[in-house]
């Protein structure tokens, strides 16, 4: 089940009236219903392992709370997280495994690999709540929470079905006391209209934007002999455009479903591409995986006493400025190689998504106090240089984004190289043979400035600040105002979206992660 | 040793962190008021501080400090 089909939104239908129909105290024991069924429509394997990592959680947890001998809760945390993860890699990325997977292959009766037990296996989501069950167990380790009692509440916290598929990812205190609110929370149409409008915006985005940008991505990226020189970077530039629209899209669908139920998940995306940094990018793209990945693996390695040994003998070395930053890099570089190792276990992913990025924020820390030095003599402080911090970023997210989208490293290499090749002339006729039409250029065009627009009026320069939010603003104008944006943003969807009869709507693309 | 004492120590540690001996910290002090205490620069102040007081701190209790009163709480209690 997708998020963006008509069966997704009855589904949530459904459950809402249910939802706000049985006494409060059943209203919680709706939704774990609710994602034990979402999670079957999504395969037998979904809902297994879902169960599967939700009771692993849940003795993990309660083995590794207080009140027990130090050594007894390192070994059931390491034993329960060593589990989790190995689950998750041998599921997911059992590709990489290569002589391994064969042998899987061959284990369960399919000699050729295109019968394969594990692909069948693969469950939807997996690289999500992996990550949030063993968050909640690392947290009963360092008694940031209390172990929880209640199976069933661990189950919720686990598959809890509008995050299921693609986040955002949230620690238990604070998913926990959300689903303790919700027992009080009143139907309101104010509520359902906000959550209505936030899941139209995703669909727009979704449906109008990413499905049509798609269009010359696939055609440039799957033909590289032919469409090469210029037809590259702007084959790259379309797709960082599908890539925000779907990712940010699907979360607006999720924030949203979960608005109408008065859970408020967090946000994952804070106008990324106004970023002035590689640093800023990351701590306003995919926000919850880059905090989830700060608090529970960079963080304890920067602590761990090795690192801290490390630390001392480089201070001693190279002086106490530069050599504090040693452990600093060595922990970026684990850091890094996690996020590109969670897009996918492929070297495409480990490169784009992850060591690329090490470089860039290891050369920014590098070049710091340089770049202070020069900073006020080239006017800084004017608009012009904001502006270029910003494109600068764009273009390094660029680079990047060219493995994330090929099949293969080798693959973006070619990408690189053609570049340099002469293939098709640079013309209207080539360009739009991938289906970009005129008319589909111009709806692409005006649907992309309207998200920068809400996007402009959402940035603050500091990515601590909470950004402002339109819908707020439209609520604080009138409900009627509010219910105008969301009946704008179907007819938007219903006129100028990709679907319909033997179209073949693109799951989203951090639902196959 | 008194909420006091912790500060002056605490004060000489935050500005040796963060090279700045005009630094002093107070009960509501965040990171956002320091020049440089990003969440890179977080776990070195964590591990100074631990030196300084002959502590160590938990890992909920380094990634959950709100504060520097909170930060001083917790010191105070490890000391206790």
């Amino acid at each position: 089940m997708s998020l963006v089909s008509a069966i997704f939104l009855v589904f949530v239908a459904a459950v809402l009236l249910l939802y706000y129909v049985v006494p409060k105290s059943a209203r919680i024991g709706v939704v774990i219903l609710a994602s034990l069924a979402f999670a079957g429509f999504l395969g037998f394997y979904t809902l297994l392992f879902v169960l599967i990592s939700a009771i692993l959680c849940y003795i993990g947890g309660l083995l590794s709370g207080p009140n027990k001998s130090n050594g007894a809760r390192n070994a059931a945390t390491i034993i329960t997280v060593v589990i989790n993860i190995a689950l998750l890699c041998a599921v997911k990325y059992y590709n990489v495994l290569g002589f391994a997977a064969d042998r899987l292959d061959m284990l369960f009766g399919a000699v050729d690999g295109a019968n394969s037990f594990f692909k069948f296996a693969v469950p939807v989501g997996m690289s999500f709540y992996v990550l949030q069950t063993t968050g909640y167990i690392l947290d009963c380790r360092w008694e940031k929470i209390t172990p929880e009692k209640n199976f069933f509440k661990v189950l919720l916290f686990s598959s809890y079905f509008p995050q299921l598929m693609s986040g955002p990812m949230n620690s238990y205190a604070n998913l926990s006391s959300q689903f303790e609110k919700a027992k009080a929370v009143k139907f309101t149409v104010g509520r359902i209209c906000e959550g209505a409008v936030r899941v139209a915006w995703g669909f727009f985005k979704k449906l109008v934007i990413a499905e049509r940008a798609a269009m010359p991505v696939n055609q440039i990226f799957g033909d590289h002999v032919n469409f090469t020189g210029w037809y590259v970077p702007i084959g790259v530039f379309f797709f960082a455009i599908q890539l925000y629209s779907d990712f940010s899209g699907c979360m607006d669908v999720v924030i949203g479903v979960s608005h109408m139920f008065g859970i408020e998940l967090p946000e994952n995306f804070n106008c990324p591409f106004f970023a002035k940094t590689v640093r800023e990018y990351w701590r306003r793209w995919h926000i919850t995986l880059g905090g989830w990945l700060r608090d529970y693996l960079m963080y304890p390695v920067l602590k761990s006493a090795p690192l801290i040994k490390i630390g001392d003998w480089a201070k001693a070395k190279f002086g106490k400025k530069n050599g504090k930053k040693v452990p600093t890099y060595i922990a970026l570089f684990i850091l890094w190689f996690a996020v590109g190792y969670w897009h996918g276990g492929l070297w495409n992913y480990v490169i784009g998504s992850g060591i690329l990025h090490f470089f860039y924020i290891v050369l920014g820390m590098i070049f710091e106090p340089v770049s202070k030095k020069i900073r006020p003599k080239i006017g800084a402080d004017k608009l012009y240089f904001r502006i270029f911090q910003s494109v600068r970023t764009f273009v390094l997210m660029l680079t990047g984004f060219v493995f994330f989208r090929s099949a293969t490293v080798m693959d973006a290499v070619d990408m690189y190289a053609a570049i340099f090749r002469r293939g098709v002339a640079l013309n209207w006729a080539n360009f739009s043979s991938s289906g970009m039409n005129l008319a589909n250029l111009i709806v692409l065009a005006v649907a992309v400035l309207i998200v920068f627009a809400v996007d402009a009026y959402k940035y603050r320069p500091s990515e601590d600040d909470e950004p402002r939010s339109a819908i707020a603003f439209l609520r604080s104008k009138s409900v009627v105002l509010l219910w105008a944006a969301f009946m704008v943003l179907v007819v938007a969807t219903l006129i100028f979206g990709m679907y319909g009869l033997g179209y073949d709507s693109g799951s989203f693309i951090y639902a196959r992660i | 040793m008194t909420r006091e004492e912790v500060y002056d120590k605490l004060n000489e540690v935050f500005q040796d962190v963060f090279d700045d001996e005009d630094i002093t910290v107070n009960d509501s002090t965040v990171a956002a008021d320091v020049d440089g205490w990003d969440s890179l620069e977080h776990i070195n102040l964590i591990v100074a501080v631990e030196r300084c007081f002959g502590i160590k701190f938990t890992m909920g209790e380094t990634t959950g400090l709100k504060n520097v009163g909170e930060m001083v709480d917790k010191i105070l209690a490890h000391l206790a």
